[in-house]
């Protein structure tokens, strides 16, 4: 016999509590009056067995009401084998999500994730269908359906061996939104028509208050997908991370260079005393370490000096917390990207009416980006080094032939050329710029002033204008400008144009690079352009759009694509990099993003003195360790309900399950309450006559 | 010594259940209610033409005082009789009645002490209605009243109020009560000695020689509580002593053949030394009828007579041969 709910047994230890009372009852210390106790000696009662059963047969009536009730309660059953449910047999679809992200290197949390991963997959039936992710900031298939099918059963768990036992562990953050997604829809559309049985996301995590859930907030999970929540839990709660608080890029620079790195301690934490300090690869302060307290649940931002470069400090090392994945920071010192502006015009530098003054303004330094303005006079010889250098060559004046044509070349090659003649009689240079033999500049009647007017905003120069709040151009008015026959012109594309309909900004593309001409100066003789306040944007447009090296971020996050330099694109050099490990990787040509950065720490792109580095670090969030609220996913829609159960529990649930249904139907509590029933009313009747029978002795006595 | 009768041996017709004797109030009225019932029930009873000093009845010869005559013996047979008395007025009778601590036991609604103290009223009206002097002397560890013996108006009501008294003693001292009464007694008389004589027997034995030698004759009353007699408790307690304080933990189960043992020796004991002293020893328990006590105490008196008459005819008869 089984019982459904065996601890109602252990209300038959109740059987005990009339012998004890009755027990207790014998010791009790009643007082009682005699007149003399000359006739009397000593005699504590003895608890012979005699006297503490008296009357046996009611006794025993009485432990077994009490037996038969408990064994009523334990709802008994006997055992037998169900006929199996309809949709017990179905086969499942199961995808195992498993979490490889960087808080999953605490304490053995990946190896009981991967023995759960494993379990899991163990115990599925030869007719369920399963596959395994894993997944942080992209899922990353290990075994697909496909897979799964195509392998005999037998074999299955032993490729799931192979396959967990190659993963391990990463570096990056946790998109546990979009693993959730994409392996709910793999199980929405491979179900239609195929599978009846329950179909089930597997997701083995820490869950940690730093997985991204944002996505799952307007997602319609799927019907009938259902979400098991396995958790991993370390042995011990808390942790405190160290990230680097990158300054602002518009931010001016500074005389004393500092690195501000932030302490966020977890509230579950259980340490409040840390240090922070410099570090080299051999991962011992540098120099004398700052001492933080920092309570659990709050952070703190230190700023710490920048050490000189010959003491090799690469990182920031955090010591007091006990989890290690999350305690240094690499830091590259940023230095700013020098680009440089060739201007070919002959006016004074100092001459304000002029366009080189404005244009050597516009260009301020910034702590990410150093813009270097060389004029020349149209006469003098041009420097082919800074003519090479120049990411943006900038012409106003009329230039001689041969000048003319080395620009020409230049263009040709790559580069980007803008021409803003403060004259119609420059039409020769932009033909010559040009490549062509003829082209055609007259000076507009200046009767009324003109503005700008149908701009492509689509164009990389105006994309930063296409917001409405920023795309009024009609408060800059243009005095004069030169009338270009852009239909004269192969290959020239109009960008703006007066609201004459003439040609303000035509974008001419001439071998690999391209000339913008801008057919109106920005000096005040012309125009008001170089007053305003899209000036600057678009002179930074034009810079960009030139293929001078955007400012890079001062850090990247592991996974972050590491954008390349434009040269390397552009020259189809093959480069190389030197991942933190020392290995190196040689880049195709033509890659124009790094996405390799699996791990923190401090890459080189390409090799000697001239080696760009850059530091990858950890996501912040990962750091953030403390265990989400299992109904935060419920409360986005995920039906995890029923997902309290483990599936390596699910066996023994459908056992129990089963047992109740069983119980269910047999109902044997209720011939055990009759059975109660009749031996209380035997007891009854047998109390009631020994009553009787001990009054009428007492009687006669 | 007579034993006491066994309660269900007797008929209990005519004789007044004890419980509801003891629920009048008033003691005289109960001592009257006792004796009266006595007085009728003696008439059906084969104890026929018993008083204290009576001895028997003799055919009359010419000659005789006729005085003596039996009127009614005469208006029943037509034959002349005369009744003997031994000694019509000089009965002295003192009742010694013990209200200790001891006797304020009771497994019953009334205590051993109002037991006592009914049959010593009843004793006393008896013998007040007979016309003898009744003196009265109550003790517990000492003698708290003492009333000479007189036959006098409002004596027997004094002796009420006085046998009345709640029991107020701590503990039980016999030997010096007695000691104290043939101290006081000087005249020979009859002593009645209601006690439940729980005290040690050597002094006991001592006192009673000490009366028997002043030639008081001696009636004891041995009146103990039903519960006494039989222990017939069921529960382990704690017993504690009513007079000592003292307490001793017990089941009645283990000890009830020991303590009826040793109470039955005590009791026989107590009996022998009466019986060896030339007096009677009656025990009583509250749940007699009270008119037990006084057949016991008239049996007594006339075994008593008796004796005294063989005795007198043995002294008589040597004289008679001497003559």
């Amino acid at each position: 016999m089984n019982f459904l709910a065996p601890l109602f047994l252990l209300g038959a230890l109740a059987v005990a509590l009339p012998v004890i009372y009755h027990l207790v009852r014998r010791t009790t210390r009643e007082r009682t009056v005699f007149s003399s106790l000359m006739f009397l000696r000593p005699a504590p009662p003895r608890l012979t067995r005699r006297n503490r059963l008296e009357h046996l047969l009611l006794l025993l009536l009485r432990c077994a009401v009490i037996g038969l009730l408990a064994v009523g309660f334990a709802r008994p059953f006997l055992k037998r084998a169900l006929p199996e449910a309809a949709s017990a047999g179905a086969p499942k679809r199961i995808v195992v999500l498993l979490d490889t992200s960087a808080s999953m290197r605490r304490g053995r949390l990946w190896t009981e994730a991967r023995d759960k991963a494993e379990v899991i997959l163990r115990a599925a039936s030869p007719a369920d269908q399963a596959a395994l992710f894993t997944f942080d900031r992209q899922l990353n298939p290990l075994i697909s359906f496909e897979q799964w099918k195509s392998i005999p059963a037998g074999d299955r768990a032993a490729l799931a061996h192979q396959r967990l036992a190659e993963a391990k562990a990463g570096w990056t953050g946790t998109l546990l939104d979009q693993a959730l997604i994409r392996a709910a829809e793999m199980l929405a559309e491979t179900d239609k028509g195929q599978v009846a049985g329950p179909r089930q996301v597997v997701l083995i995590t820490d869950l940690q208050s730093g997985s991204r859930l944002n996505a799952l907030q307007g997602y319609d999970w799927p019907k009938g997908v259902e979400l098991v929540v396995e958790r991993v839990a370390p042995r011990s709660a808390g942790n405190a991370g160290l990230h680097w608080v990158a300054d602002s890029t518009d931010a001016p620079r500074t005389a004393e260079a500092t690195v501000r790195v932030r302490v966020s301690n977890e509230p579950d934490s259980q340490r409040e005393q840390f240090q922070v300090g410099w570090a080299g690869a051999s991962g011992a302060f540098l120099s004398n370490a700052v001492d933080l307290y920092v309570p659990p649940g709050q952070s703190r931002v230190v700023a710490l000096p920048v050490p000189p470069t010959a003491a090799g400090a690469d990182r920031v090392l955090l010591r007091g917390d006990d989890e290690a994945f999350d305690n240094t920071v690499f830091v590259v010192p940023p230095e700013p990207a020098r680009v440089s502006v060739l201007y070919l015009g002959s006016e004074s530098e100092t001459d304000i009416r002029q366009p080189l003054y404005f244009l050597r303004r516009a260009f301020q330094e910034t702590r990410r980006q150093s813009v270097r303005v060389a004029a020349q006079k149209p006469s003098a010889s041009l420097n082919s080094v800074e003519v090479t250098a120049a990411n943006l060559l900038v012409v106003t004046d009329t230039l001689p032939p041969a000048q003319a044509r080395v620009l020409q070349e230049q263009v040709s090659r790559g580069k980007t050329l803008l021409f803003a003649p403060t004259s119609a009689t420059s039409a020769a240079t932009l033909g010559a710029l040009l490549g062509s033999a003829e082209t055609r500049l007259d000076e507009a009647p200046s009767t009324r002033y003109a503005m700008l007017s149908e701009i492509d905003f689509r164009h990389p120069l105006f994309t930063p204008f296409a917001d409405a709040r920023f795309s009024d151009f009609t408060k800059i008015h243009f005095w004069k400008y030169r009338r270009l026959d852009d239909a004269a012109l192969a290959g020239a594309k109009v960008v703006a144009r007066f609201d004459s309909g003439d040609p303000a900004l035509v974008e001419i593309s001439v071998g690999q690079g391209r000339v913008l001409v801008l057919t109106s100066g920005w000096h005040p003789a012309d125009s008001q352009l170089a007053l305003s306040s899209k000036f600057v944007p678009l002179l930074y447009s034009m810079l960009e759009l030139s293929g001078a090296a955007p400012p890079a971020p001062a850090q990247f996050i592991v996974g972050d694509a590491v954008p390349l330099p434009h040269e390397s694109a552009q020259t189809n050099a093959a480069l190389s990099i030197v991942r933190p490990d020392g290995s190196m990787l040689a880049l195709s040509a033509g890659t124009t993003n790094f996405t390799e950065t699996l791990a923190p720490g401090i890459y080189r792109l390409g090799t000697g003195p001239t080696a760009q580095r850059f530091a990858v670090n950890l996501d912040a969030a990962e750091s953030r360790t403390a265990p989400l609220p299992m109904d935060e996913l419920e409360r986005l829609g995920a039906p995890t309900s029923r997902a309290a159960l483990a599936v390596t529990q699910e066996k023994e649930r459908k056992v129990q399950l089963q047992n109740a249904e069983l119980e269910g139907r047999q109902k044997l509590w209720r011939w055990f309450i009759v059975a109660t029933l009749a031996v209380l009313l035997i007891e009854t009747w047998l109390a009631g006559r020994t009553a009787r029978r001990l009054a009428a002795t007492g009687g006669t006595a | 010594m007579t034993a006491a009768p066994p309660s269900s041996a007797l008929p209990r017709a005519g004789l007044i259940d004890p419980q509801t004797l003891m629920s009048i109030r008033n003691l005289e009225l109960r001592a009257r209610v006792v004796v009266e019932g006595f007085w009728s029930g003696l008439h059906r009873s084969p104890y026929h033409g018993f008083s204290v000093e009576f001895t028997e009845y003799r055919q009359y010869t010419p000659g005789d005082d006729p005085r003596y005559l039996d009127w009614r013996v005469f208006a029943r047979s037509d034959r002349y009789f005369l009744k003997r008395f031994e000694d019509e007025t000089n009965l002295r009778c003192h009742l010694v009645a013990d209200q200790s601590r001891s006797m304020s036991f009771s497994s019953l609604k009334y205590t051993k002490a109002e037991y006592a103290a009914t049959l010593a009223a009843s004793l006393g009206y008896f013998l007040h209605l007979q016309g003898d002097a009744i003196g009265l002397l109550t003790f517990d560890e000492r003698v708290r009243d003492y009333l000479p013996p007189r036959h006098r108006f409002g004596h027997l009501r004094r002796l009420m109020l006085s046998l009345e008294k709640p029991a107020a003693g701590r503990a039980t001292d016999i030997i010096a009560p007695l000691q104290r009464v043939a101290e006081i007694v000087r005249k020979r008389g009859l002593i009645v000695v209601i006690s439940d004589f729980l005290a040690p027997l050597d002094r006991l034995e001592n006192a009673l020689i000490q009366l028997a030698a002043c030639g008081h004759e001696v009636v004891a009353f041995q009146v103990l509580d039903p519960a006494e007699a039989t222990f017939k408790f069921n529960e382990p307690a704690v017993f504690e002593d009513l007079e000592t304080g003292r307490t001793l933990m017990i089941d009645p189960g283990t000890v009830r053949t020991d303590y009826t043992r040793r109470l039955e020796e005590h009791c026989t004991a107590v009996r022998e030394i009466c019986q060896r002293l030339g007096n009677t020893c009656s025990r009583l328990t509250t749940d007699q009828p009270l008119e037990f006590a006084l057949f016991d105490f008239l049996r007594s008196r006339m075994q008593r007579g008796k004796a005294v008459k063989r005795v007198t005819r043995q002294h008589s008869a040597p004289a008679g041969q001497a003559r």
